[in-house]
Parts: C-alpha cells; structure tokens; sequence
C-alpha cells in the first residue's frame, strides 16, 4: 500500500456550514497503470474526491499522495495531473490542435516536440488530421476524443475522468467505453474515474471504490464487489437480489422467518442477526423440494428477456427474483408452483443488524 | 368576418415604414438642411452645396475639438474596459461582504440625471483642481461610462464556462496564464462592446463635459453647445452629419468585427 503509485489517505472534506462532512475519511491506493472507478449515487462525494486529488478544491485534512509524495498542498497547475470534464471543458476559442498542444505550452516544450507529440496523441484518440478543426466543429464523441488528447499529452502522473461517458448517446458509449479501456492499457497511465453507472464501473475498471453518502463502501475488484459486496449498500446498489433477515443458528447456518434454515458462507457469531443476499441468476430451478436451501413457492410474475425469463414467486410470505436461462428445459408458467434452490456459496453475507 | 391578408400586410408594413420615417426624421432633416446655402437653419433649403462641410473643416475650434475628443473617448474607452473587467471579476467570481451593495453603486449613474451627475462629479473635482483639464474630463466620464463596460463585460464572463478554467488549471496554467489565454479571450465580446459604447458615450456627451471643461480641454459637443450660442447656420448640421457617420462607422465596425447582438 505504501510503495502504491496513489495513495488517499484519511482524506475528508467538509463545505463551511455543512452538518455532515461529504467524503468521510475515505482511505484507497492504486498501483501504477491501475484504473479505478469511483461508484456511488449522486452526491454520494466522489466528484468532491476526484476536485480534491485535482487539487481544484482543498481537502479539510487527509493526504493525497503520488509517488510518496503529499500534493495536497501543491498547486492545482503544478501536480502534473490530467483531466477529462465532464462536459469535455475544451477551449471554445483555439482549434483541436492548439487545445491539445495548451498543456505543453504552458511546461514551455519546443514548438517542434509540441507539434510531434499533439499529432501523436491526436492519432492515440483517432482523431489524425482533425487538429485545424474548431471545437464545436467536432461531433461530442469527437470532444471527448479532444479532451483525452488534451490530457494524455502531457504525460500526467495521474488521469482523472469526471463521468466520462454521461454526456454521449447509448451507442457511442459502448464504443468510447472500449476506446478509454484500451487507450488507458495501450499508454499505462493510472487513472481514476468517477460514475454512478455500475455497468460503466464494472466493464471499465480494474478496481472499484464503491461510495454512498461520503463513505467508501467497499473497494475490490469488479468481481468481488458483484459476488461479494461487504455491505448491504453495496449490495443494493450493484446489481438485484433478494434480501433475508435471519438469526445464525450454528456457523453457517441461518434461520429466516417462514423459509428453510439457508446456508451461507461468511463468518457471523451465533445469536447474532445477519443480512443475506441472493442474486437473481444464482438461483436454479430444483427438482424436489426437499433439497437444503430450496424455496418453494407460486410464480406471481413472468417477464420475457429473450436470454432470462426473471421470476418473481411468492415464498413464505416474501417475494424472491430469479433470473432463468430460457434454454433451462420446460419453464414455468404464471400460477405454477416451483421450487428454487441456491448453493451456499451464493448466499452472500452482507452485513450483521443491530439488535 | 373574412380578413384580408395582403391588405392586413401591407397596413403592416406602413406602419413599421412611418415608425422608421419618425424615428429617422431629424437625422434626414438635418441632413438635407446641411447643404443648404443660407446662414441659418431653415427646412426646406433653397439651394444645395457643399459649403457647410468646407467651413466646418476650416474650423480650427471645431478641428482641434475633435482631435481632444477623439483622444478622451479612446483613453475613457481602455480604462472603462480595464476597470470594468476587474470590477466584473470580483462581481461574477468571488462572494464578499457588500457585494450586493458594490453592484449597485456601480449601475446606480444609470439612474441618476445627468444634470445630477455633472453637479456632483464637478464639486469633487474643483478642489482637486482638475476642472478644465484632461485628466478631469476623463475621470468624468468614467464615472458614467464604467456602469456600461461593467454591465456588457459581466454579461460575457458570466456565460464563460469556470470548467474551461478549471481545465486550463489542471493542465499546467497558472492563474495569471489562465486569465490571459482563456478568460480574457473568452469575454472579448463584452470587451470590445463596452469599449465602443464607452467611446461614443464620451464622445457624445454634453451635459457632464460642460460642467468640467471651458477652453483647453474642450470637447466638441461642447464646442458645439458654444458655438450655437451665438450662431445657428448649416455648418452645425454639416459637423452633425460627419458625426452621426463616425458613429455608424464604430458601430459597422463593430458589427463586422464581432456582431453587436452578439456583444450586447
């Protein structure tokens, strides 16, 4: 953690008059070339995170390191960061080209390296031969091109991104969606960006920083946070599941009120209340009833995904979703009685309730 | 009932034609009376000729007027801008205390009279001994030009992005390089805007000039105001012509340069 090329330390904000800080005591590192998301709800404090490591606004205390080194005192324009706005941010007044080139004006870079390196990073975006254009002569996928060029130019030490892709139609996402991958591993660059779209978090980043009310939540890989998120925050907010409160009978086993004992994987002292968590597609259909960790119960509602067929049955009083593959053989229908069954492995443990 | 609309458009048109034709009535009677060849100003003129025009350029008053015009309107024109922009800076950026206070003091000369104005601006600077003097002048006409610039240079800062700033800072501009390779271009509309209309403010003012100046610092709407004390012949219409032409000149101008609505 300490030789990590980023590191957040303790870092907290808290706006003059405010009740409550809006980023607590948030702690997370990055090794070089890793890309991080940082995930959570609107004004859950990740952009006031992403301000405060851009040096645009000051942290109330904590650290902010690069290299080992404290920047949080260092002037915004002498951290040596890049940064994609939201809106692209791009200079309204110069042409792609003397946008691109402004970072390197300012670091006094010859006119001849300048020239080389802004048709260099203009090819990394693919934008070769557009430098001459205006900025609003460009397409917003073409901005956002800009803006990465604009950044990635000057070789930052570290790339910050500010909801990259909120501003673009669902089709162009995709594609810039790839494009931010395989331009962050082509060029090694550590970066940090800030959504609050799960499917942008997980499919982009290396590691994920999952916040909610200026906490981090849970930071780990995307599949760790899918298939073990830590909190019920986490949880909820990525992806479905059904939720069951129960008391841990013996290790690994917890009575829910109206269902069979479940059988979960975590460690929960025995006595205590815990809160458990199945996704919908770890659900399967069971043959018999009596198999350990089954439910059985009406099918109230069906909904037709092509690949799933997603359940909601009536089971002892709650309602459970399940997601089925629709090649599963004979499906059931609205009405009928099924019975599901999950591995103990999939009943995720997320979080004890106090008593 | 059936209306009839070729009729209905062409009652249209009239009336927008007879609205022009009051609002631009003086400008054309003043411009046929300023060929007329008789020493007083009377409509319609007899006979036509350029004699007017020859006699205002032989005019060393006149001349020599608008030279110090020229030279107030340019100097009240940058430091208005300069002014302006640093008081639309602390208005547009930064929250202090009597902020609210300061924006209205700056726009309060728009309310007063000007008759008002040229009292007050000439009490304060008679005990500065300023009175007749360029620096006066100007400093006069700063107090009732500033408002302007103030109002056309807010109007572009507030609609420059503060992200397009932020990004500029990230990626290695000082404050002061922010402020000279992207601010400043940004609201060079309001600039150029409140510039020009502080120049033809200055330019054209009369009530204030005639308060603060007399004989070395003279402008020409005061030489002007002097002259028809004694004499009304067509050579005031003449210098009134080549006037309202400077100003369509500015404003053309500026049209071409940047696009007035765009400014204002």
């Amino acid at each position: 953690m300490a030789d990590h090329h980023v590191v957040i330390d303790n870092l907290v904000k808290t706006y003059p008059g405010a009740q409550k800080p809006s980023v607590d005591h948030v702690s997370f590192s990055l090794p070089r070339g890793e890309m991080l998301a940082l995930l959570g709800p609107s004004g859950c404090g990740k952009t006031t995170i992403l301000r405060m490591i851009a040096g645009l606004i000051a942290p109330t205390s904590g650290a902010i390191r690069l290299e080992g080194r404290d920047v949080s005192s260092i002037a915004v324009y002498k951290r040596n960061l890049g940064m994609v706005f939201q809106a692209y941010a791009l200079f309204p007044h110069m042409t792609v080209a003397q946008n691109v080139s402004f970072g390197l004006e300012m670091r006094k870079v010859s006119r001849a390296e300048r020239e080389e390196r802004v048709r260099k990073a203009l090819d990394l975006v693919k934008l070769t031969g557009l430098g001459d254009r205006k900025v609003n002569q460009l397409s917003g996928g073409q901005q956002q091109r800009a803006a990465i060029a604009r950044s990635l130019v000057i070789e930052p030490e570290l790339l910050l991104l500010d909801e990259p892709l909120s501003n673009l139609d669902a089709k162009l996402r995709d594609e810039m969606r790839d494009e931010i991958r395989d331009i962050q591993a082509r060029t090694g660059v550590t970066a940090i960006f800030v959504t609050h779209d799960q499917d942008e978090a997980l499919s982009m980043a290396d590691r994920l920083a999952v916040m909610s009310a200026g906490r981090l939540e849970q930071v780990g890989t995307p599949r760790e946070i899918f298939d073990r998120p830590q909190t019920e925050f986490v949880a909820s907010f990525i992806g479905a599941g059904t939720f069951f409160e129960g008391r841990v009978a013996e290790p690994g086993l917890a009575v829910v009120e109206g269902l069979k004992p479940l059988r979960f994987v975590g460690e929960a002292p025995v006595g205590s209340m815990v809160k458990l968590m199945i996704r919908p597609h770890r659900l399967v259909l069971a043959g018999s009833s009596g198999l350990p960790n089954s439910f059985t119960g009406t099918v109230e509602h069906i909904v037709y995904r092509g690949q799933m067929l997603t359940l909601n049955v009536r089971c002892g009083g709650r309602l459970l979703q399940a997601d089925l593959p629709t090649h599963a053989g004979v499906l059931p229908e609205k009405g009928s009685e099924v019975t599901l069954a999950v591995a103990p492995q999939d009943v995720t443990l997320v979080g004890q309730v106090a008593p | 009932m059936q209306s009839n609309p070729l009729l209905g458009r062409i009652a249209w048109n009239t009336l927008i034609a007879l609205l022009y034709l009051f609002l631009l009535a003086p400008i054309i009677v003043v411009f046929i009376i300023s060929f007329d060849t008789r020493q007083y100003l009377a409509f319609p003129p007899e006979s036509f000729s350029f004699g007017s025009y020859v006699k205002v350029f032989q005019n060393v008053k006149f001349i020599s007027a608008f030279w110090r015009s020229l030279v107030i309107g340019a100097i009240v024109g940058f430091v208005a801008v300069s002014a302006g922009m640093l008081l639309s800076l602390s208005l547009v950026r930064y929250q202090f205390r009597g902020k609210a206070a300061v924006g209205f003091l700056i726009l309060a000369p728009f309310l007063v009279p000007h008759i008002v104005l040229a009292v007050g601006i000439m009490l304060v600077i008679a005990p500065l001994g300023l009175l007749d003097s360029y620096p006066g002048i100007v400093l006069a006409h700063l107090g009732i030009t500033i408002p302007y610039t103030v109002r056309t240079i807010t109007m572009s800062l507030m609609a420059v992005d503060t992200r397009v700033e932020e990004a500029a800072l990230v990626h290695g501009a000082s404050p002061r390089m922010v402020f000279w390779r992207i601010t400043l271009p940004l609201v060079r509309p309001g600039l150029i805007a409140g510039g020009v209309i502080a120049f033809l403010i200055s330019f054209d003012e009369a009530t204030i000039s005639l308060f603060i100046v007399s004989v070395k610092a003279s402008t020409l709407p005061t030489e002007i105001y002097h002259y028809l004390e004694y004499s009304t012949d067509p050579q005031i219409a003449a210098l009134s012509v080549i006037l309202i032409l400077i100003s369509v000149a500015v404003v053309m101008m500026v049209e071409k340069l940047i696009g007035l609505r765009k400014a204002l």
